[in-house]
C-alpha cells in the first residue's frame, strides 16, 4: 500500500495519469499481430483478431454498420457486439478464398469474387442471390465495383485487372474492354467513372429514354419525334407522316417527355440540342403541355455544361446533379473559389439573393479579407463595392472573419458598412474597442446592448476613465444612473462627485436623510451635507430650505419631548396647526415668528384651526387682534363651512364693501345683499344676487332688483 | 360604438385579438413549468392580468395560490414558484431574498421569473449579483398592449413618463417600437406616419428597423389603420395640467380610473361596500355621458331616469301574458340599466360634493385666466392662497406648473416665494419634488431679465444650434422654453366666443375645457392630419422646440378614398388624459375616426 502512487505519472501541475493491467492473456496465433486485422467494440466489448483477411468491406444495414471480412474460405460479419460466420446462399462450391468484394453505391448489393474466378452477386444482407458469373480468370482483380443506376432493375459489376475491364451481370456473356493504361474505378450513383493517366471515362447503363429513342429501328414515340424534327428541318413532308403516326397513337406528350429526358442524359451539347429541338418541335402540336420540365432541363443542362467544362472539371451527370442539389454544387464552386461562375449560375437560375448571390459574395468577402498583401483600405473598399447593401450580407460576419485573421483595423472598417449598429457591438467588444462599441450600442437604441457594453467598460477601465466615458454619453449615463439608484447608491454618489454635480449631490443626501437614517442626529447630519452641496451648487434657496428643515426637525424633536404627541416630519404649517389645536398658542406664535410665517398664512391657519376647534370666542378675539390681512370674507366662509350662521353673520358685517354682497349671500341674507348691490349699482353683483333668488320668499327682492336695473338703464 | 353623425364611420379593428394573443402566450409560459405552482404577481400587473386571464384560467393551468409581490416574506409552501413581474430591480431583489432564504433553509424549489413586457439585462445582472441567476429560469411575456375599450389601447407602463422625461432613460422606447411592430403585423402596415417629439422619432426609427429586418411579412396586406400619429407628452404639458370637466375625466380626477375600471366607494354605491366598475363602451349609460361636459350630465341622467321610470310604469296596465313577457325579456335589461344609472348618479353627486368644497369654480376661473394670459398677478395670489389653505398638494403643484409653462417660467421672486409657501404647507421633502419638476421642465424659473422677446430670440438661436447638431444632451428639456403664448396665438387655442359657449352642442374641441381652450395636443393632430404633413406649421414646430423631431412618412400610392385610411392611431408617449380622448373622439365624429393609446 505504501507505494500505491508509484505508477502515477504527473502531467502538468495538477493531473496524474496511470496505466494498469486488467488481466494477463495470450493470443493463440501463429502470425505476428501486425499481420492481423483487429476489430474491437467500445465499452469493454469483445476484441476480434483475425489473420489478415483476404478482403473486407463495410456493409450498412438499417443504419448499423457491419464489417464483412473474408478469411480463407470463410466469411465473417462483425458488428459492435459480435462476430458471426455467414454463408452467401447459392455460393458455388470449391471456394478456398475470396479475392475481392464490392458493395453497391446504395449499400443494397454485394458482389464477391472468388479464387475460382467465380463472381457471386446478391443482396448485402446475404439472404438472397441475384445472379452469378464465372469469368474463369483466377488472377485477383485490381478492383471490382458495382455499376447500377437508380430505379433500374439491371445489376452489373465492373471488374478491372491490369489491362482488362469486364462488365458482368445476370447474363451468360460479359462485356470486355481493353485497358491501355493503369486505370482506377470510381463507383458513382449512376455508373462508374474510370480514369487513367490520360483519360477520364464514364461507364453506365444506357438510360431507358435514350435507349428507346436511339435503339436501332426503334418505333418509340421519342424516336419518331426526333426523326420528324430532322425531316422537318430538311423541309421534307416525311415530318408530317411521322408526326401523324405519333399523334394517331396519342403519344405525342410521351414523345416530348422522352426527348427532354434523354437530352438530360447526353453529354454532348450537340446531341442535347437536337433532342431539345425535337421536344420543342413536338410541343408546338400540343395544346396543354406544362413548360416547366422543358425550361428546367434547358437551365440544368446549361449549368451542367458550364461545370463540365475542363477548366472547371466537375463531370456531373444529370442524375448526380439532381441528387446533389444546386446548393451543394454552389458550395463546391465556392470552396474552389470559383466565385464568378457561382454568381453567374445564381443569377441565371434567379435564386433568391439570400441563398444565392449574397451568400456567395459573403464567402468571397471572407476569402478576400485573408489576402494579406492587399491594404486594409483597398480590401474594405473592394468588398463594399461588390457587396453594396445586398440584402442578406452580414458585414459583421465578414468583419469577424477579418478579425479572426488578425486584421483588426480592416474589421473596424468593414463594420462601418454594417447598417444595423446592434450587430457591430459584440465584435467591437471582442476587439476591445469598447468605447466605439458604446457609441454603436447607443445608436442602435437597444438599451440592453448599451448596458452590456457598460458592464464591459466598467471591468475594463479604471473607475475614473469609466466615469469620463459615461460623461460624454448622456444616454448611457442616465441608464447607468438608473441602475445605480436601485443597486449601487455609493457609485451614484461618486458619479455626481466626478461631475461636480452638487445640485444632484444635494438631492442625493436629502434622499439619504429619509431612507437610511433613523436617528434625528443622523438625519440632521445628512441634511447638513446636503445643504453644503446646495451652497456649492449656488442654489441658495435649496440650501436655506434645507437648513430650515434641520431647524424644524430639531424643534419638532424638542416639542415631542416636551409636549408629547406626534410632531416629527409634519410640515411647518401642520406643526403650527397641531400646536394651536393642542392649545399651545404661545408656542405657535413663537414658531411662526421664528420661521417667519407670512401673516396671510398665519391668519388662514389660525382661522381654520380655531374654527375646527369651534373655539368661537378665541376666533373673535383673534379677528379683532388687528386688521385681517386676508379680509373677513374667509371668516364668513369658514364659519359657514362649520354651519355656524350666527358667527358667520358677525363677520359678514365686517367684510369690505367689494365683497359684501358675496358675504351676505353666503350667510343667506338675500334681501340685504340686494340692497347693497343696488347701492353699488354694480351689474355683476345684481345678477349674482338675482341668481340666488329662489322660490316665493325672494320674489319681492327679485322685483326690487329688476326695478333698480330698469332705473339704472333710464339714467 | 355607433355614431349618429357619421353613419359611414369606418369599422374599428378587432383589438380583442391582442387579448387572445397575450392569453395564449401566458398559458404557454405557465405550461413551461408543468405541475402545481404558486404565482406571485406584481401589484401593478394585477389589473392588466385580470383583463387577460381570470383566476379560473390560471387554475386550469395548475396555478395553485396567488400572491402579491410585496416586501414581506412569502408563506408559500409550494415546490414551484412562478413570478410575474415588471422588469424592475426591486423585484429582482425580492425574488433573490426569497430564493436565498430557501437556500439557507436547505430547501430546493423551482423558480421561474416571467418578465412583462420584456426582460432587461440589468435585471438579469442583479439576479447574477445576488447569486441566484442559476437557480431561476427567466422568460418574457410580451404583453405590451392592453385594449381598454373598443377604441383605446394602453401599454400600462406608468413609469414610462418618469423614466424617459425625467431620468432620460430610453429603455422603454424599444418596447414602444415592439408594440408598434405587433400592431402592424396584426393589422397591416400603416400607410401614413406622422410624429413630433424626440421620443416619438426614436420609437419610430426603431420600429422602422424592426420592420426592415422582417420585411415581406406585412407587405401586400390591406392596411386596417390609415394613419399613425406619435406625440411626445412634453410637446403639450399644458393640456395635461388643466382640470378636467368632461365626465370621464372628472371620474378619473376624482376616483382614479385604473386599467379601464374604477373603484366606487360607499359614498357612490350608497351601500356599505365599494364596487369595482368597468368603464367602457359596454356600459350604455356611461357611453352616452363619458364625453359630455359635466354640466350636461345631470340633465341627461335625470332624463334617463324618467324614461326608465316610464318603462317600469308600463307594467301597470299589463295583463298576465304581457307581464310574463316583460319579466322574462325586458326586466333584466331595465334592472341593469337602473343599477348603472344609480351608480353614475351617485358618482356625479360625489364629484359635485368634492368640487364645491374646493371652490371648483374659482379654480377653473384661474386656470382659464392662466391659459388666456391675463390677471397673472391675481392668479398668482390665488395659487398662493391655495397653498396657504392646504387645499390639495397635487392641485397646488398643478397650478404652479400651469403658471410656469404658460408664462415661460416663473419670475424669480414668485418662483422662490411659491416654493417657500409650498414647503411650509406640505412639508420640506418637496424640495426634491421641485428639483424633479425643474428637470422635467414643468416648473422653471425665468432667467433674470428675460422678457418674452428675449426668450424667443434665445430659443430661435437654440434651435439653429440644434440644427447644427450641437445639442446631444438627453435633458434638452432644461433649455426648453414652452412658448405657450405664441403657440396659442398661432394655433388659435383660445376660441373667440360671442356670447355663451353652448356646451350642449359643442362646435369645437374646446368644449372639453368648457369652451375656453382647445387642447394643444389635439389641435396639432388635427392640423397635421388636415394638411397630411407639417407643411405650414414650421413656426409652430419651431416654437415647440421640435424642429428636428417632426416627421412625416407617406406611402407613394395614396389611396385617399380607401375606407381604412380614415382610421387614425394616435400614440401619446408618456400618457394622455381623458379630456384629450374625448376631444379626439369629437374630432373623429366630426371629421375622421380616431383611436388612441397611451403608454
Amino acid at each position: 500500500m505504501d507505494c500505491y502512487t508509484a505508477n502515477w505519472n504527473p502531467l502538468g501541475d495538477s493531473a496524474f495519469y496511470r496505466k494498469y493491467e486488467l488481466y494477463s492473456m495470450d493470443w493463440d496465433l501463429k502470425e505476428e499481430l501486425r499481420d492481423c486485422l483487429v476489430a474491437a467494440a467500445p465499452y469493454g466489448g469483445p476484441i476480434g483478431l483475425q489473420s489478415a483477411p483476404s478482403c473486407w468491406t463495410v456493409l450498412c444495414q438499417d443504419r448499423v454498420a457491419h464489417i464483412l471480412l473474408a478469411v480463407g474460405p470463410d466469411l465473417y460479419l462483425l458488428d459492435h457486439a459480435a462476430c458471426s460466420a455467414v454463408t452467401p446462399p447459392g455460393l458455388a462450391p470449391g471456394v478456398s478464398s475470396f479475392l475481392q468484394m464490392a458493395v453497391s453505391f446504395t449499400y443494397r448489393h454485394l458482389a464477391l469474387f472468388t479464387d475460382t474466378g467465380y463472381i457471386w452477386m446478391g443482396t448485402a444482407s446475404l439472404k438472397e442471390k441475384l445472379c452469378e458469373f464465372n469469368c474463369n480468370i483466377r488472377a485477383p482483380p485490381k478492383q471490382m465495383v458495382w455499376c447500377s443506376r437508380p430505379r433500374s432493375k439491371e445489376r452489373a459489376v465492373v471488374v478491372a485487372w491490369e489491362r482488362r475491364l469486364m462488365v458482368v451481370g445476370d447474363a451468360p456473356e460479359s462485356i470486355q474492354f481493353v485497358l491501355d493504361e493503369d486505370s482506377y474505378l470510381v463507383p458513382e450513383l449512376d455508373g462508374v467513372r474510370i480514369f487513367s493517366r490520360s483519360t477520364h471515362e464514364f461507364l453506365h447503363e444506357v438510360p431507358a429514354a435514350s435507349e428507346e429513342i436511339f435503339k436501332i429501328a426503334s418505333m418509340a414515340p421519342g424516336a419518331l419525334l426526333l426523326e420528324a424534327q430532322k425531316e422537318y428541318e430538311k423541309e421534307s413532308q416525311k415530318a408530317d407522316e411521322y408526326l401523324r403516326e405519333i399523334q394517331e397513337l396519342g403519344q405525342l406528350t410521351q414523345a416530348v417527355q422522352q426527348c427532354i429526358e434523354a437530352a438530360g442524359h447526353e453529354h454532348q451539347p450537340d446531341m442535347q440540342k437536337s433532342l431539345l429541338r425535337a421536344a420543342s418541335f413536338g410541343k408546338c402540336f400540343l395544346d396543354r403541355f406544362p413548360p416547366d420540365s422543358f425550361v428546367h432541363m434547358c437551365q440544368d443542362l446549361r449549368v451542367l455544361n458550364a461545370v463540365r467544362d475542363y477548366h472547371i472539371g466537375i463531370p456531373l451527370t444529370y442524375s448526380q446533379y439532381k441528387q446533389l442539389t444546386i446548393q451543394v454544387l454552389l458550395d463546391r464552386l465556392v470552396l474552389r473559389r470559383l466565385y464568378p461562375l457561382a454568381i453567374q449560375i445564381c443569377e441565371y437560375l434567379r435564386l433568391p439573393e439570400v441563398q444565392g448571390v449574397s451568400r456567395i459574395l459573403a464567402h468571397w468577402a471572407c476569402y478576400k479579407v485573408q489576402q494579406k498583401d492587399v491594404s486594409d483600405e483597398d480590401v474594405a473598399r473592394a468588398i463594399n463595392q461588390k457587396l453594396g447593401d445586398t440584402p442578406g450580407v452580414s458585414y459583421s460576419d465578414i468583419a469577424a472573419r477579418a478579425y479572426g485573421c488578425g486584421r483588426t483595423e480592416l474589421a473596424i472598417k468593414l463594420l462601418e458598412y454594417e447598417p444595423r449598429s446592434g450587430e457591430q457591438v459584440p465584435l467591437l467588444l471582442k476587439m476591445k474597442r469598447s468605447k466605439l462599441a458604446l457609441s454603436k450600442a447607443i445608436e442602435s437604441g437597444d438599451t440592453d446592448l448599451v448596458f452590456t457594453v457598460l458592464l464591459h467598460l466598467k471591468n475594463e477601465l479604471n473607475r475614473g476613465d469609466f466615469f469620463m466615458t459615461l460623461r460624454n454619453q448622456p444616454m448611457a449615463l442616465s441608464l447607468y444612473r438608473q441602475f445605480c439608484k436601485h443597486q449601487e447608491l455609493e457609485t451614484l454618489k461618486d458619479l455626481y462627485n466626478q461631475d461636480d454635480n452638487h445640485q444632484e449631490l444635494g438631492s442625493f443626501h436629502i434622499r439619504a436623510s429619509y431612507a437610511a437614517e433613523e436617528r434625528i442626529e443622523g438625519r440632521v447630519a445628512a441634511l447638513q451635507t446636503a445643504a453644503d452641496a446646495f451652497y456649492k451648487a449656488k442654489n441658495e434657496f435649496a440650501a436655506k430650505a434645507t437648513e430650515d428643515q434641520m431647524r424644524l426637525l430639531r424643534l419638532q424633536r424638542r416639542l415631542e419631548d416636551e409636549l408629547g404627541g406626534q410632531f416629527l416630519d409634519l410640515s411647518l404649517h401642520d406643526t403650527v396647526t397641531t400646536l394651536i389645536l393642542g392649545g399651545h398658542n404661545k408656542r405657535a406664535e413663537q414658531l411662526a415668528r421664528d420661521f417667519r410665517i407670512p401673516d396671510k398664512r398665519l391668519w388662514w391657519l389660525k382661522l381654520t384651526a380655531l374654527a375646527d376647534l369651534e373655539d368661537w370666542e378665541e376666533l373673535e378675539k383673534f379677528s379683532k387682534s388687528k386688521k385681517s390681512p386676508i379680509g373677513y370674507l374667509p371668516f364668513v366662509e369658514i364659519c359657514m363651512k362649520q354651519h355656524n350662521k350666527y358667527e358667520a353673520k358677525k363677520y359678514a358685517s365686517r367684510v369690505g364693501p367689494e365683497q359684501k354682497v358675496k358675504a351676505l349671500l353666503l350667510v343667506g341674507d338675500v334681501a340685504q345683499a340686494a340692497d347693497v348691490a343696488i347701492e353699488h349699482r354694480n351689474e355683476a353683483e345684481l345678477s349674482l344676487v338675482l341668481s340666488h333668488c329662489t322660490g316665493a320668499t325672494d320674489g319681492a327682492t327679485a322685483d326690487k332688483i329688476q326695478r333698480a336695473r330698469a332705473q339704472a338703464q333710464k339714467k | 360604438m355607433a355614431f349618429p353623425h357619421r353613419p359611414d364611420a369606418p369599422e374599428l379593428p378587432d383589438f380583442s385579438m391582442l387579448k387572445r394573443l397575450a392569453r395564449d402566450q401566458l398559458i404557454y409560459l405557465l405550461e413551461q413549468l408543468p405541475g402545481k405552482k404558486d404565482l406571485f404577481i406584481e401589484a401593478d400587473l394585477m389589473s392588466p392580468l385580470d383583463r387577460i386571464a381570470n383566476v379560473s384560467i390560471l387554475k386550469q393551468h395548475e396555478v395553485d395560490k396567488l400572491y402579491k409581490v410585496e416586501n414581506k416574506p412569502a408563506l408559500s409552501s409550494n415546490e414551484q414558484l412562478c413570478f410575474l413581474v415588471r422588469p424592475r430591480i426591486k423585484n429582482m431583489r425580492y425574488i433573490a431574498s426569497l430564493v436565498n432564504a430557501d437556500k439557507l433553509a436547505g430547501r430546493t424549489r423551482k423558480y421561474k421569473v416571467i418578465f412583462s413586457p420584456q426582460k432587461f439585462y440589468a435585471c438579469e445582472m442583479v439576479l447574477e449579483e445576488e447569486g441566484i441567476y442559476g437557480d431561476v429560469s427567466c422568460d418574457e411575456w410580451a404583453f405590451s398592449l392592453l385594449p381598454l375599450d373598443v377604441d383605446l389601447l394602453s401599454m400600462e407602463l406608468p413609469e414610462f413618463f418618469r423614466d424617459y422625461f425625467l431620468e432620460g432613460d430610453q429603455r422603454w422606447i424599444n418596447t414602444v417600437a415592439q408594440a408598434l411592430h405587433l400592431l402592424s403585423t396584426l393589422y397591416g402596415p400603416f400607410p401614413n406616419c406622422y410624429g413630433i417629439g424626440r421620443c416619438a422619432k426614436m420609437a419610430y426609427e426603431l420600429w422602422r428597423n424592426l420592420e426592415e429586418e422582417e420585411d415581406g411579412e406585412t407587405k401586400g396586406r390591406r392596411p386596417e389603420i390609415g394613419h399613425i400619429f406619435l406625440l411626445d407628452r412634453d410637446v403639450d404639458f399644458v393640456t395635461a395640467l388643466c382640470s378636467q370637466v368632461v365626465y370621464e375625466g372628472l371620474v378619473d380626477d376624482t376616483f382614479r380610473i385604473k386599467c379601464g375600471s374604477v373603484d366606487f366607494g360607499p359614498e357612490v354605491t350608497s351601500s356599505d361596500k365599494s364596487l369595482k366598475v368597468l368603464l367602457n363602451a359596454e356600459d350604455k349609460v356611461f357611453n352616452e355621458i363619458r364625453n359630455e361636459h359635466f354640466s350636461n350630465v345631470f340633465g341627461f341622467l335625470s332624463q334617463k331616469a324618467r324614461n326608465l321610470q316610464a318603462q317600469y310604469d308600463r307594467r301597470r296596465g299589463m295583463d298576465i301574458k304581457q307581464m310574463k313577457n316583460f319579466v322574462s325579456q325586458e326586466l333584466k335589461g331595465l334592472k341593469q340599466e337602473h343599477r348603472l344609472l344609480s351608480l353614475h348618479i351617485g358618482a356625479c353627486e360625489s364629484i359635485m360634493k368634492k368640487k364645491t368644497k374646493q371652490d371648483f369654480q374659482e379654480l377653473i376661473k384661474t386656470e382659464h385666466a392662466l391659459l388666456e394670459g391675463f390677471n397673472i398677478r391675481e392668479s398668482t395670489s390665488y395659487i398662493e392662497e391655495h397653498i396657504d389653505r392646504q387645499v390639495s398638494p397635487i392641485e397646488s403643484l398643478r397650478l404652479m406648473c400651469l403658471l410656469s409653462i404658460t408664462e415661460n417660467g416663473l419670475i424669480p421672486k414668485d418662483y422662490r416665494s411659491l416654493k417657500t409657501q409650498y414647503l411650509q404647507s406640505y412639508g420640506p421633502e418637496h424640495l426634491l419634488t421641485f428639483s424633479n419638476l425643474r428637470r422635467a421642465g414643468l416648473l422653471t424659473e425665468q432667467a433674470p431679465g428675460d422678457t418674452l422677446t428675449a426668450v424667443e430670440s434665445k430659443v430661435s438661436k437654440l434651435v439653429t444650434d440644434k440644427a447644427a447638431g450641437k445639442i446631444t444632451d438627453a435633458f434638452s428639456s432644461l433649455a426648453k422654453r414652452s412658448n405657450f403664448r405664441a403657440i396659442s396665438k398661432k394655433l388659435n387655442l383660445i376660441p373667440r366666443v360671442d356670447g355663451e359657449y353652448d356646451l350642449k352642442v359643442p362646435r369645437d374641441m374646446a368644449y372639453v375645457f368648457g369652451g375656453a381652450y382647445v387642447p394643444l395636443s389635439c389641435r396639432i393632430i388635427e392640423q397635421v392630419l388636415e394638411r397630411r404633413s407639417w407643411q405650414g406649421l414650421d413656426e409652430v414646430v419651431r416654437l415647440l422646440n421640435c424642429s428636428d423631431f417632426a416627421f412625416t412618412d407617406m406611402t407613394k400610392e395614396d389611396k385617399a378614398s380607401s375606407e381604412s385610411l380614415r382610421l387614425i392611431l394616435v400614440v401619446f408617449l408618456g400618457g394622455c388624459t381623458f379630456s384629450e380622448i374625448s376631444a379626439l373622439r369629437f374630432l373623429g365624429r366630426e371629421k375622421v375616426r380616431c383611436w388612441r393609446r397611451s403608454p
